[in-house]
């Protein structure tokens, strides 16, 4: 009875999912802090586009003032200052802001997707295939990525998207063994096994009736691979192993380190470092907000179904 | 003993799993471009003596070679020279790893018991001030960004305010000249406080969190309201009770959370030129050194794999519902 | 309500506790600082790195260099301020017989540090070992030999299989181990499967030398602690116009990670000089320290932009050329080296004045940019390159011109300048960036790419695989031979040092000529037509010659000598006395 009214009650309920998770999360100062400094990053983010058409004079890379052939601290016309070519400090900051969300949001997505994927198929199939893929997805877990990506990079010449390829792969097994248990425990559910009493393939149980059960447990993780890749690719390039031609906090905050003016610019110090701790923070705690609505048991009495 | 078989089990997979690695590490060493003698930018060598330092660092050996003796050479402890320093590796190892193992043991000690000791508090007292000041602590020592804390914690303590040194381990002119043991002990603990500092500091964030919210399940538990039921005070409950099952979590984390604390343990080296294996590696991959960067891999990796086995071990011995 | 009791005691316990250990950590930390008491003859360098290693054959890196070089010498050395070379471990000048090709050399009565003679078995020694173990960097040199007579023992004759011009500068300033120390090392290491290898990984503790200083102690990683030699055989005599000493008793050289920090401990004192260049953006905080002198000096160095030779269009020498035309080096100058360095016009530096060659064709020398434009412009013009919208120049300024086409009509492909990466290399980073628009203004597709040094080198000097890139030597030897390792055709191969394919027959001769002519003069005329000829084909554009930045603190030392490359040298290590505050 219920699996012929469910196509059109689908886009209501997912509607309705959605306005009542925003209620409680918005309630949730977390939540809520978390979300107003990811816009501000993401207006930073969007900013980094159009500052540069001001001028040459505030290209991140290249822009080096005709006027200011050392660092020089905050001024009119450079808000932070200039680094030791004479780059603006505030533009290059805006630049590792687009790059961070770049890097974040796509190591996020890339492991999101493979470990979801791997995760349900995992949880499903079960038996051999189970196990084969969960003893990779532990050798992953377990091996330092930031190692893995000194050596790699070392050895080749790694451009970004290399390295957020190589973060992503580093990452999916977390998000993967959540998914897998989520999928256990969906499995044995009745209207699974209606389905596949009414003949609908693996493939179509796993896609059309499973995923969108498992997914929103798979965004909220996303927001953690955001963090700990936006952190990883920061020490990378801090260590000079990132990509040289781009420029990002870790890059700046190596720049700050090697051109020597560690103890002397804390206008060049202080930013980036401040930026990269700030971004991270404001992905946790939207993670931890969401993990509020969308585990019942986490939210304060008195909330709830 | 069923334990005894799973723990050969694991064993024979590690095993497996490390040669796996140390394979694939070998090749693709290999395999990538650049190598040390090319960047050797000196124009009094001129391309016969270039050939003739390869061929005596055996690099003109085709690769498979060049692993099977390097496999030969494992199993009895010799892993090889530096090309870089040219003495052993195994040497340069066994004199960086004292270091690392006293500033990490350390450093992970005391960040475990503090974050235990105020995630316990803090969980107890949920909602209140101390709590949300405690809870939002913790995350932002979690989220730091460690090269920067420790360039900041660098800055200030040993710049600014000058009471500690700016790197290093030790003093030269106090080893230099024969001063006591217990002069030497407190340099190097002198030089140790600051990366200790940073270390403890950025680990101290997960390690309560995670208290705080195990203790938040534990303290529902039915156990717990029969405790108070009983009339015991909440100073004893807090602790004999519901602390003692909370803190299983987070010992095991310590393990599992190993691959985050190498990162930062190696950062942090880096930073206050802590001679130790994390640094050593850095080092030796900036410079190609081949046999160097490899043992040092291979030496973290054997680590994180043998702690992962504990915490395998630690888990079936503590959940009886874990059958092997 | 007894457990609340014992509870607030073991608080208050507790608190008792941490403000006891806090106080004895205080304490503690006091001791300490009273125990780093400076004691006076002690001469405290920093090195911004650990050296590499203290074996003298493995050792090619320069804080390695820095330490051996006080232990080990030469037969024959540099005069700081003159350049020219005179005689350290010989007593005079060699005797030349230009028929037998030999040279007759008389030893100074010097000592090892154990206090054993240095003799003429020595040098024989060395020249067997150089040769029989083929090791990197001096056989090559010493293979000229053809054998070695000992008159006496402190007289020899060298005697050449064919002339060489480079003997006295490169074959005679290699440093001399002793036979005593290497001679058994030596016969076991041959009996190896790798000789060279088992040479160059042996570890002497305290190895013999007739330097002014010996090797105490060695802590990896921490420091390196060098001892007056009683046995040095320059104290107390001139040479080079100095009256040698060592006038201090010790060497503690203590190994930083990075400049920041040392620099740092300079300014505390915590080290009197530190050996190492600084960069430019220290200076000014430097020079504002009442205790701290900053040294100035020139380098013997080369920092240049590279073509790949046997790629189109970088054959065609108008090309070069014009690129040359259009770079300013003025900018480059004051902006990247913020004024602490010079432009080159040769391959051979300036400060190197008997061989630079001053009369060489030059690019854009004195015309500003609009010039610059307009000859640039006219010399691609003249040679046949046509532009999609070509540029204008007019009284109104320059428009600049889009898409550059050969002489042949096909447009001209995108090119990359590589570079070494910006926290490596800040200068070479950035003046490719530069050199990118100033080309593009011309129509020219040009990338500049930093790339990781290993790999750059990789694709530069292995595989040939590029198409321009900006490298650098930062210590050229004073000998001009270099121009025959850089340029000489044979060199064109994997690995080889003639990185751009530059093949000229006729420059090809005279390298190779020049090479045996041992009259200094004439070898010049050779040198000055090379160099005429290399900056008319200009195969690597100079660019600049960087100052080099160094910086002492005054307050317990003085006397630092100033040379090429700086003040970190032997003459430094041996002049250096207490400062008992007469210093300004």
């Amino acid at each position: 009875m219920k699996n012929t009214k469910k196509r059109p009650e689908n886009k209501n309920h997912y509607v309705e999912r959605f306005t009542k998770g925003w209620a409680i999360y918005i309630k949730n100062p977390m939540g809520k802090a978390g979300l107003i400094i990811l816009l501000v990053f993401m207006l930073m983010a969007i900013a980094s586009f159009f500052v540069p058409l001001l001028g040459p004079v505030y290209d991140p890379m290249t822009g080096a003032d005709p006027n200011i052939t050392y660092s020089t601290g905050p001024s009119f016309q450079h808000w932070l200052g200039t680094d030791f070519i004479g780059r603006d400090l505030f533009v290059q900051l805006l630049e590792g802001a687009k790059v961070a969300f770049i890097v974040g949001l796509s190591c996020a997505f890339i492991s999101v997707v493979l470990g979801t994927a791997i995760g349900m198929i995992s949880g499903y199939a079960g038996g051999i295939i189970d196990t084969l893929l969960m003893r990779v997805a532990d050798i992953f877990m377990v091996l330092p990525s930031l190692v893995i990506l000194l050596i790699l990079a070392s050895l080749w010449e790694l451009s970004i998207w290399v390295i957020i390829f190589i973060i992503a792969i580093m990452r999916w097994p977390s998000v993967s063994r959540i998914i897998r248990s989520q999928t256990l425990s969906l499995k044995s559910r009745p209207f699974i096994e209606a389905s596949r009493v009414a003949g609908a393939s693996n493939f179509r149980i796993i896609f059309k009736h499973i995923m969108p059960n498992v997914l929103p447990l798979a965004f909220l993780y996303m927001t953690f691979r955001v963090t700990s890749a936006i952190l990883v690719e920061a020490a990378l390039s801090f260590l000079g192993f990132g990509d040289p031609g781009q420029v990002s906090w870790g890059m700046m905050l190596q720049w700050v380190w090697s051109s020597g003016h560690m103890f002397q610019a804390p206008y060049w110090l202080l930013p980036p470092g401040i930026c990269i701790s700030l971004l991270t923070l404001s992905f946790y705690m939207l993670g931890r907000a969401m993990d509020e609505v969308l585990d019942p048991r986490l939210r304060k009495e008195g909330e709830g179904e | 003993m069923k334990t005894k078989k799973f723990i050969f089990n694991k064993l024979i997979e590690i095993t497996i799993l490390f040669f796996i690695i140390l394979t694939i590490l070998f090749f693709l060493f290999r395999a990538a471009p650049g190598d040390p003698i090319t960047r050797m930018v000196d124009p009094n060598l001129t391309p016969e003596d270039i050939q003739h330092l390869i061929a005596q660092m055996g690099l003109d050996q085709p690769a498979w070679k060049q692993y099977i003796i390097y496999i030969k050479n494992f199993f009895t402890g010799n892993l090889g020279h530096s090309f870089h320093y040219g003495a052993p590796v195994s040497s340069i190892i066994l004199n960086r790893m004292p270091c690392t193992i006293l500033l990490f043991t350390t450093s992970t000690l005391l960040a475990a018991f503090v974050g235990v000791f105020l995630g316990k508090i803090a969980a107890w007292k949920k909602g209140s001030r101390l709590d949300n000041f405690l809870s939002i602590g913790a995350l932002l020592c979690h989220t730091l960004f460690i090269p920067w804390f420790a360039l900041l914690v660098l800055w200030i303590l040993a710049y600014k305010v000058g009471w500690f040194p700016l790197g290093g381990i030790i003093s030269p002119e106090l080893w230099i000249r024969d001063t006591s043991i217990f002069i030497k002990v407190l340099d190097v603990l002198h030089h140790m406080f600051l990366p200790l500092l940073t270390l403890f500091i950025i680990h101290l964030g997960s390690y309560l969190l995670l208290m705080r919210s195990s203790m938040l399940g534990v303290i529902k538990e039915e156990y717990i309201i029969t405790a108070r039921a009983k009339g015991l005070s909440n100073k004893v409950i807090r602790d004999k009770h519901a602390a003692r099952n909370a803190a299983l979590p987070v010992i095991t984390s310590v393990g599992l959370s190993l691959a985050f604390s190498i990162n930062g343990g190696a950062l942090t080296e880096q930073i206050f030129t802590w001679p130790g294996i994390g640094r050593e590696l850095i080092f030796a991959v900036s410079n190609n050194d081949y046999p160097l960067a490899q043992a040092c891999f291979l030496l973290i990796t054997a680590v994180v794999l043998i702690a992962n086995l504990i915490v395998d071990l630690l888990y079936a011995y503590m959940d009886p519902r874990i059958k092997y | 309500m007894n457990s609340q009791k014992t509870l607030d005691r073991l608080l208050k316990n507790s608190l008792k506790r941490i403000l006891f250990t806090g106080l004895v950590i205080i304490i503690l930390c006091m001791i300490l600082s009273c125990q780093k008491k400076n004691e006076t003859n002690l001469l405290k360098i920093g090195l911004p790195q650990e050296p590499k290693s203290l074996n003298v054959w493995l050792a090619t890196d320069g804080n390695s260099r820095k330490i051996l070089s006080q232990i080990y010498q030469p037969l024959y050395t540099r005069d700081p301020k003159t350049l020219k070379i005179i005689p350290w471990l010989a007593r005079e000048d060699p005797v030349f017989n230009k028929k037998k090709l030999a040279y007759t050399i008389k030893l100074r009565a010097a000592k090892w540090s154990d206090g054993s003679n240095f003799t003429s078995d020595d040098v024989v020694f060395n020249k067997k070992l150089f040769l029989d173990f083929k090791i990197p960097g001096y056989a090559s040199k010493w293979k000229v030999i053809k054998k070695i007579d000992i008159i006496d023992d402190h007289t020899l004759v060298f005697y050449l299989k064919k002339p060489s011009a480079i003997f006295l500068s490169r074959v005679l300033t290699t440093p001399m181990v002793s036979k005593k120390e290497w001679e058994q090392i030596a016969a076991r290491a041959k009996k190896t499967e790798k000789p060279l290898r088992s040479l160059q990984n042996h570890i002497i503790k305290k190895p013999l030398g007739t330097g002014p200083f010996m090797l105490a102690e060695y802590k990896k990683g921490a420091y390196v602690y060098m001892t007056k030699n009683p046995y040095f055989f320059g104290t107390g005599k001139k040479i080079g116009n100095y009256t040698l000493g060592p006038y201090i008793d010790s060497i503690l050289f203590k190994i930083y990670g990075t400049s920041d920090v040392a620099i740092l401990a300079l300014k505390k004192g915590d080290i009197d000089m530190f050996w190492w260049e600084i960069q430019p953006g220290y200076i000014k905080d430097l020079k504002a320290q009442p205790d701290i002198k900053v040294f100035l000096n020139k380098k013997s160095a080369l920092y240049y932009m590279g073509f790949n030779l046997r790629k189109p269009p970088f054959d065609d020498k108008i090309l070069r050329q014009a690129i040359a035309t259009l770079i300013d080096k003025e900018f480059i100058i004051t902006r990247i080296l913020q004024n602490y360095g010079s432009s080159m016009r040769s391959i051979i530096p300036s400060g190197n004045i008997f061989w630079h060659n001053p009369n060489v064709r030059q690019y854009g020398l004195g015309l500003n940019n609009e010039e610059r434009f307009k000859t640039a412009y006219e010399l691609l013009k003249n040679a046949g390159y046509t532009w999609d919208k070509e540029p204008v120049i007019s009284e109104k300024g320059i428009v600049e011109g889009q898409g550059i086409h050969l002489p042949d009509g096909n447009p001209m492909e995108n090119f990359v300048i590589l570079t070494p990466p910006a926290d490596y290399d800040p200068k070479r980073a950035f003046a490719g960036m530069m050199i990118q628009e100033w080309i593009r203004k011309m129509g020219m597709p040009a990338f500049a790419r930093p790339m990781s040094f290993n790999s750059l080198l990789d694709r530069v000097k292995g595989k040939h695989d590029f198409d321009a890139f900006i490298l650098g030597y930062g210590k050229l030897n004073l000998d001009p031979d270099y121009l025959r390792a850089f340029f000489y055709s044979k060199y064109d191969k994997p690995r080889g040092w003639n990185m751009s394919g530059y093949n000229n027959p006729g420059f090809d001769k005279l390298a190779k000529k020049q090479r045996s002519i041992i009259d200094e003069e004439e070898r010049k005329k050779l040198i000055w037509k090379m160099q005429a000829i290399l900056m008319e084909d200009i195969p690597y554009i100079p660019l600049y010659n960087p100052h080099i930045l160094e910086a002492v603190s005054k307050k317990r030392f003085k006397g630092w000598v100033e040379e090429v490359n700086g003040i970190g040298n032997i003459w430094s290590l041996c002049m250096v006395k207490k400062n008992n505050g007469k210093e300004k």
